[in-house]
């Protein structure tokens, strides 16, 4: 009887009219052999005992709350992004990520190491090399000193080099950590380290987990866009700001920062707001019958992009339009309307935070300094590089805190790893510009806002900045004191993937770091 | 010592088929019994711990105290269970076993004080705690060797089932005592859930403390010593003849003198021992974690301030901020069912607002029930007329953003009855001082943000009367920057 009845379905989901279809109903009953009444009394048994012990599990696990318990995150499917309130009261709503793609150097901008000057253009002492993975450096190379004077600062008093003028006058809004560790000694993994808790392919970036965490306010913009400088796309690629195992509603959206911001946002002529909207109820209807169909969960994403989109219309356009600041902004970010730069970036980095993105995503590409050609010498590109990023991010920092959005944002800005104490010799060879090899053992990111404690260093190095002697973080320790500071603890933040509770920090235990906080 | 022998062949059961053939020697048995708890007893009333570290020997000896002092413990709360199970007919040969039983756990507990006695005196030990816990002990071993005594003249005996409950409550309650010497004094309710604490009226331990909160040795050292030291320098145990529970006990200092000497950081015994390194013989507090690097430094700078009791909490301008910093970030536990509660009278209100405006009214937390508005989302679509459909919500909302929103003064009513509000974010709206002078109300209010508007420093004696404001966000305003503003808003507020 079931059988005929499922049947009957099939036949009418064909298009098959009722009447006519005796033959094809026998012959369908035929079809069904003894396996087919076996499996499907097994796995309905089975069903029927797991949907019992759901039903008696999972509110009794809910009702208990506390540690237990996990937290739920389910949205209405066709509005996934809809915001949700955090775990716990949260210091930071919002977070604007300043990747300096390439890892630019820590001894030329905030590690001030007088021992290492010193020891400049000696060899390197043999404990320095041994056991350890260099990217280029071969022999026995030279150690190299800071290229550049560094000086204290600011109330706080902290180091910091000649190359950063108008960062330094923020220093005493900053929290330098100055022990941050890796284990990735390549671009491509270890920035997929940094966005995503781990360096291979297929996870979820922090911006998608903390979209998928806390939503996004305004549902006329996407929560997590990502805008890119430099003139290169990081060498982690798209991955960066992809959503993993996360449905694909939570990945980051790339906009362009020259031209348009989203391709094809505007309607062509001709085609009216309301032409387009009927053509969208029309697609709706379509993807709806497909989701009845199949019920795949990226159906309702795509039905739910297409009317973000549609929304996007009339605020994207005016969240990038960064013609509608004064003289006054574009000189103090230096920024210069139609043209793609670091600087345009972060003043629509600012825009689109007070329009309440929930995570920015920035790449200023090109501090990969090894010195093997001028745009990538400590001497010369990096000079650039400092010039492109010092004035905009000093500027984006000050504008935050005098509209009183720097209490609620976490801006972070650092790269991948650090540079070694040792001046890069590839092949064994001085070569004719100065840089520096990756190293994964010691490097400096800096923090500020969003309940940050302001004007501090936490962590050390040894006195080559070499290795770290003091409070290592590592980059999960990162991840999860950035949760904690948007209201989550870490392990709770988590989504159900090949049988684990995947989450950001991954499976090695990490720690929120209790001194940087305000 | 009498003790009476051949009893014990009367008392045993004759179903059991071996031949009882009697303790051997048991006068001598007797003695050898008596003779340790004899010896411990002489010791303890002779020699008590005064608190000064000798041989290390005799220590080496005393730290089998707690390894060895299980097993006469053991075998004396055996003894009741033998007796009761041997009640039973199937059981009787139990109590067979009870005399063996019993001088095991004489010279267990005799060899057990011994230990405990060395360990005590050698080890630096004193105190009230330290004495009981000694005292039960001795008396202890003088119970297992009566039990032995007394049992065997009657099959059942009064005064040997007296003994017998007084041990084992002697027992509980010297094992009592040993655990609050090596765990703490409050180390059965240190950590009780906080519903059984309430349930049996338990204070909070942690909240103990007597010194002056005002000044700086009650505010920032006290507490370190509190959390770090009194476990071995308290008031129940005090290693080294030195107690850091307070002021004048810490001056006092310790058996080999004062451990301060005010003003000078060098002479200072404490400083100089808890800066060693971990390793080192004379390192503080031995056997556990440094302290950390602030509350080094705190203790540093308070002895050479003078290490007074008086001097005020903030006399101290480079001292590291006020909490120490935890070693671990505590998560909050979320309770469903008071979540539930306290959100039920405004619940239904605000799932109705949240469906009016979806997306700018949210709780704060899951954990809480009070709400985030954010109206500068829906930018110049929200007006004066949307902002009073919040109105049954007004005091639950403890964060609230208007920004670039098109109200008018006729909100500055529903704005001040806000008065839970601790965020305020008036940015580029049309909102004049008029409505911020009746923001007297917000007694909570934190952080007030009116960047870009209208505003002139007309309102500044209003602002400067909020008594939590710490900072006031007036770029862009008629308020200029370097203009004298009234003393309470000096420093609070930013261009």
């Amino acid at each position: 009887m079931s059988n005929s009845n499922a049947c009957s379905r099939t036949l009418t989901a064909l298009g098959i009219k009722s009447e006519s279809h005796t033959e094809v109903e026998l012959a369908f009953l035929q079809a069904r052999t003894r396996r087919h009444f076996l499996r499907s009394v097994g796995g309905g048994l089975g069903t029927l005992f797991l949907g019992t012990l759901a039903s008696k599990l999972v509110p009794s696990a809910k009702a208990a709350g506390g540690e237990t318990a996990a937290l739920d995150f389910s949205r209405d499917a066709r509005t996934p992004l809809s915001p949700l309130p955090p775990q716990f009261p949260a210091k930071a709503r919002r977070v604007i990520y300043l990747h300096m793609a390439g890892a630019p150097s820590q001894l030329e901008l905030f590690e001030y190491k007088p021992e290492l000057k010193r020891f400049d253009g000696q060899d390197c002492p043999a404990s320095f090399l041994a056991g350890k993975r260099f990217a280029f450096i071969s022999g026995v190379p030279k150690l190299l000193g800071s290229q550049y004077p560094f000086h204290q600062t600011g109330q706080s008093g902290q180091w910091i080099s000649d190359r950063l003028p108008h960062i330094e006058k923020c220093v005493d809004d900053i929290c330098f950590i100055k022990s941050m560790r890796t284990d990735q000694f390549n671009h491509a993994p270890a920035q997929l380290l940094v966005q995503t808790g781990n360096p291979r392919l297929g996870y979820a970036s922090f911006g998608s987990w903390v979209v998928y965490g806390l939503g996004t306010e305004n549902h006329n913009l996407p929560g997590f866009i990502v805008l890119l400088s430099g003139g290169k796309t990081p060498d982690g690629g798209k991955q960066l700001w992809s959503s993993g195992f996360l449905p694909s509603v939570y990945q980051g959206v790339q906009c362009r920062s020259h031209g348009e911001p989203v391709p094809y946002l505007d309607n062509p002529a001709d085609v009216s707001r309301s032409l387009r909207r009927s053509m969208l109820d029309t697609i709706d209807e379509i993807n709806d019958q497909t989701y009845a169909a199949f019920g795949n969960p990226e159906t309702v994403t795509r039905i739910a992009q297409y009317e973000l989109a549609f929304r996007m219309q009339m605020d994207a356009t005016d969240a990038m339009d960064i013609r509608k600041e004064t003289d006054s902004v574009h000189a103090q970010y230096g920024s210069k309307p139609g043209e793609a730069s670091f600087a345009n970036n972060c003043l629509v980095a600012r825009r689109l935070a007070e329009r309440g993105v929930r995570f920015i995503q920035l790449y200023h590409w090109g501090w990969d300094s090894h010195g093997a050609d001028a745009k990538e010498a400590l001497n010369l590109g990096f000079n650039d590089r400092c010039r492109e990023v010092d004035q905009p991010t000093a500027a984006l920092l000050s504008d935050l805190k005098s509209r009183g959005l720097l209490e609620d944002t976490l801006v972070v800005w650092g790269g991948e790893f650090g540079r070694t104490p040792m001046r890069e010799n590839r092949g064994g060879q001085q070569m004719k510009y100065v840089g520096r090899d990756h190293n994964p053992g010691a490097f400096t990111i800096w923090l500020a806002g969003g309940g940050v404690r302001p004007g501090m260093s936490h962590g050390e190095t040894d006195d080559m900045g070499y290795e770290i002697v003091k409070d290592p973080v590592e980059i999960r320790d990162l991840h999860a004191t950035m949760l904690y500071l948007l209201g989550f603890d870490h392990r709770k933040l988590n989504y159900r993937f090949q049988g684990l509770e995947q989450k950001l920090t991954s499976v090695k235990p990490a720690r929120v770091v209790p001194d940087i906080l305000a | 010592m009498n003790v009476p022998g051949r009893s014990f062949d009367q008392s045993c059961e004759p179903s059991l088929t071996t031949p009882n053939r009697g303790f051997p020697g048991e006068f001598r048995l007797g003695f050898v019994m008596l003779a340790p708890i004899l010896a411990v007893t002489i010791l303890a009333a002779v020699f008590p711990p005064d608190g000064k570290e000798r041989a290390h020997w005799v220590q080496f000896i005393g730290r089998f105290h707690p390894f060895v002092v299980h097993f006469p413990i053991a075998l004396f709360l055996l003894v009741p269970i033998l007796e009761i199970a041997g009640r039973s007919i199937r059981f009787t040969y139990l109590r067979l076993s009870v005399p063996f039983v019993l001088s095991l756990a004489t010279v267990g507990a005799s060899i057990a004080s011994i230990l405990g006695w060395s360990l005590a005196r050698s080890g630096g030990y004193s105190g009230t705690l330290m004495i009981q816990h000694m005292w039960g002990g001795v008396v202890l071993s003088i119970v297992c060797c009566a039990c032995w005594m007394l049992r065997p003249r009657l099959q059942v005996s009064v005064a040997y089932a007296t003994v017998l409950v007084l041990g084992v409550g002697l027992v509980a309650w010297t094992g009592y005592r040993g655990g609050q010497l090596s765990l703490g004094p409050n180390h059965l309710t240190e950590f009780m859930p906080n519903g059984l604490r309430a349930l049996l009226g338990v204070e909070d331990s942690h909240n103990v403390g007597s010194a002056d909160p005002n000044t700086f040795y009650g505010a920032r050292i006290q507490p370190i010593f509190s959390a770090r030291c009194i476990n071995c320098h308290g008031a129940d145990k005090h290693k080294g003849n030195l107690r850091l529970d307070s002021y004048r006990a810490l001056m006092r200092g310790g058996k080999d003198g004062p451990v301060i000497q005010t003003g000078n950081i060098q002479e200072s015994d404490l400083l100089r021992r808890i800066k060693l390194p971990s390793n080192h013989d004379d390192f503080m507090p031995k056997g556990k974690q440094p302290l950390a690097a602030d509350e080094v430094k705190t203790i540093e700078l308070w002895i050479a301030a003078g290490a007074s009791d008086t001097l005020a909490v903030n006399a101290i301008n480079n001292a590291p901020s006020g909490s120490a910093v935890p070693a671990e970030v505590k998560f909050e536990k979320i309770d469903p069912l008071l979540v539930a509660r306290l959100r039920s009278a405004i619940g239904p209100v605000v799932s109705q607002l949240q469906n009016q405006f979806p997306g700018i009214l949210d709780y704060d937390s899951r954990n809480s029930a009070e709400l985030r508005l954010n109206a500068s989302i829906l930018g110049i679509k929200f007006g004066d007329r949307d902002l009073e459909t919040f109105a049954p919500v007004a005091e639950h909302i403890i964060v609230a953003d208007f920004s670039r929103t098109s109200i008018t003064d006729h909100s500055a009513a529903a704005i001040a009855a806000m008065k839970q509000l601790r965020v305020l974010r008036l940015i580029d709206t049309r909102l004049t001082d008029a409505t911020l002078l009746q923001f007297e109300t917000l007694n909570q209010l934190e952080s007030l943000n009116a960047y870009g508007t209208a505003i002139t420093p007309a309102v500044l004696p209003t602002i400067a009367r909020l008594p939590k404001l710490s900072r006031f966000y007036a770029g862009q305003t008629g308020i200029l920057p370097g203009k004298s503003v009234p003393e309470s808003l000096v420093g609070k507020l930013v261009f």
